[in-house]
């Protein structure tokens, strides 16, 4: 497995926000994390993210025990972030943002190629490399959270609620670049609110409700449980 | 109505010594925009580095240059330092004013067992010359020390700009958490930060020595407008605090010119007003 979390207790003060999950995520694997507003989608993404400390339980990525890896040291190991709401830095142009993915040394020896990928994957940007990140659309500025985190050169992109706050057919846009991305030979956790795309581009996933890891599996059998069905499908 | 050359003089001296404004602002800048501390004994450190300037000069006569040499990175060590204790206490943007005020006061008590309360003057066989352009005069040191900030300020611009140092400044300025996600170690350029920021009042504190008279109550003397000018100029901005230091010098100057001295100290909060009201796009 390319990414093991076990056990994981998240949370911030004194009530976790996230008991005892256990995910896997194994290389060129697209995982979803479905679930409803609260469940601690955010918190458990963050955790692997290493936005946030986990009290307990381990987190494994391609072997290494992450309990001690300090978090600006997780890029490093190959995790990109796609955070919910984008935070890009809003004052800083759509190129510094793109370079701020590629800061570490590794991923910095390959800049340009980086960048002509992700122009290449969104031609748009290329035109507003200059512009500043906070004046951009929504669509675009997801653009450019993930063209950040892809600068990484990363072995897994987190995506948390990406299609929060855009347009419907740019939320299909967003699906297709995610599947791309996979292509492209990382894999990726997703962790998504519209469950239908969700479980559309998923290899596999996991439900999480009240902090909880509720069912996992294959995206058409969970499709066809009715608690499945009756919470998310309303059917 | 004051003459022509009156205000052009006046006009030309002023904008040089707006250039103390800026190079004193810069430092300041610089730590409150991108560390969201605002180290009040950065004038405290400036004057420390006048006094020990001063000090060199007249018991040892070191030119104020090769002492430079040495109050710099002296300097420098003394922000690394401060910043070991922001990090410490884990010292916020509110406490850093109380922190850093209290060191300011320590210093000017320290400077004042030191070296008295009396006024002290360095004199140096260039602290009176100028060149003549015309009707006008220009002082050299003032020039000098507007290039010094000028290439500073430049510098320190390009340096933020161009940089993955300095782009990593900015992007932890708006996004700590988020920077530290691709791998930005914020902690470790915040020490690098202090420490220039420090440099910088070294620097500041050189010019302080030539061109001032040096008291430790001076310390708290250009409080005031440099807060203006760091305000002015957009915090984090260098270029825009040293643009603002002589534009705040200039005004100050025509005032004194015009109106009287007395007229002086309100301009500076004036024009600080006038800028935020109006809210220019260019700023």
């Amino acid at each position: 497995m390319l990414l093991e979390a076990r056990n994981l207790h998240v949370g911030y003060g004194d009530a976790p926000a996230v008991w005892d999950a256990s995910l896997a995520v194994d290389a060129g694997e697209i995982v979803s994390v479905i679930g409803p507003n609260g469940a601690g989608k955010t918190t458990l993404i963050n955790a692997i993210a290493g936005l946030l400390r986990y009290r307990q339980g381990n987190l494994w990525f391609d072997g290494v025990d992450m309990a001690h890896v300090r978090p600006h040291d997780y890029c490093a190991h190959g995790i990109a972030l796609v955070p919910e709401g984008r935070r890009l830095f809003a004052k800083m142009s759509v190129e510094e943002n793109l370079e701020i993915g590629c800061y570490l040394p590794a991923a910095r020896a390959v800049r340009d190629q980086s960048l002509e990928r992700v122009y290449g994957l969104f031609p748009i940007l290329r035109d507003k490399r200059i512009q500043v990140a906070g004046e951009l659309s929504g669509g675009q500025q997801q653009m450019v959270a993930i063209g950040r985190a892809l600068m990484a050169r990363p072995r897994i992109v987190l995506f948390d609620e990406p299609s929060l706050g855009l347009a419907p057919t740019i939320v299909d846009d967003m699906f297709e670049i995610i599947a791309r991305v996979r292509d492209d030979g990382a894999a990726v956790l997703l962790v998504e609110q519209n469950v239908i795309k969700a479980l559309g581009v998923a290899d596999r996933a996991y439900v999480l409700e009240q902090g909880r890891i509720v069912a996992t599996g294959l995206p058409d059998d969970l499709l066809k449980q009715p608690h499945i069905r009756e919470a998310y499908l309303g059917v | 109505m004051p003459s022509a050359t009156l205000l052009g003089q006046a006009l030309i001296s002023g904008v040089l010594a707006g250039g103390m404004y800026g190079l004193l602002a810069l430092g300041l800048s610089l730590s409150w925009g991108l560390l969201r501390l605002v180290n009040l004994s950065h004038f405290a450190l400036a004057f420390l580095a006048a006094y020990l300037t001063y000090e060199l000069g007249t018991t040892y006569h070191v030119e104020p240059w090769w002492s430079a040499m040495l109050i710099v990175p002296a300097m420098f060590a003394i922000g690394v330092a401060q910043h070991w204790l922001f990090d410490k206490f884990k010292v916020n943007e509110l406490a850093s004013l109380l922190i850093t005020f209290s060191f300011a006061v320590v210093l000017e008590v320290a400077i004042q067992l030191y070296w008295t309360a009396d006024y002290r003057r360095f004199e140096t066989h260039y602290s009176t010359l100028s060149i003549k352009a015309g009707p006008f005069y220009i002082p050299v040191l003032e020039l000098v020390l507007c290039l010094v900030a000028g290439v500073l300020a430049w510098g320190t611009w390009l340096w933020l700009r161009r940089t993955y140092v300095g782009k990593a400044l900015r992007a932890s300025a708006e996004d700590a958490d988020i920077a530290a996600a691709y791998g930005i170690d914020h902690k470790k350029l915040a020490y690098l930060l202090s420490g220039i920021g420090a440099g910088y009042a070294g620097v500041a504190g050189t010019f302080i020595a030539l061109i001032a008279t040096l008291a430790p109550a001076q310390i708290w003397a250009w409080l005031g407008v440099v807060f203006a000018v760091v305000i002015i100029g957009r915090l984090g901005n260098p270029l825009g605090a040293l643009f603002a230091g002589m534009l705040i010098g200039a005004s100050e100057s025509l005032a004194m010119a015009v109106l009287s001295p007395a007229w002086a100290p309100v301009v500076s909060f004036s024009v600080l007003i006038a800028i935020l009201l109006w809210d220019p796009d260019w700023l």
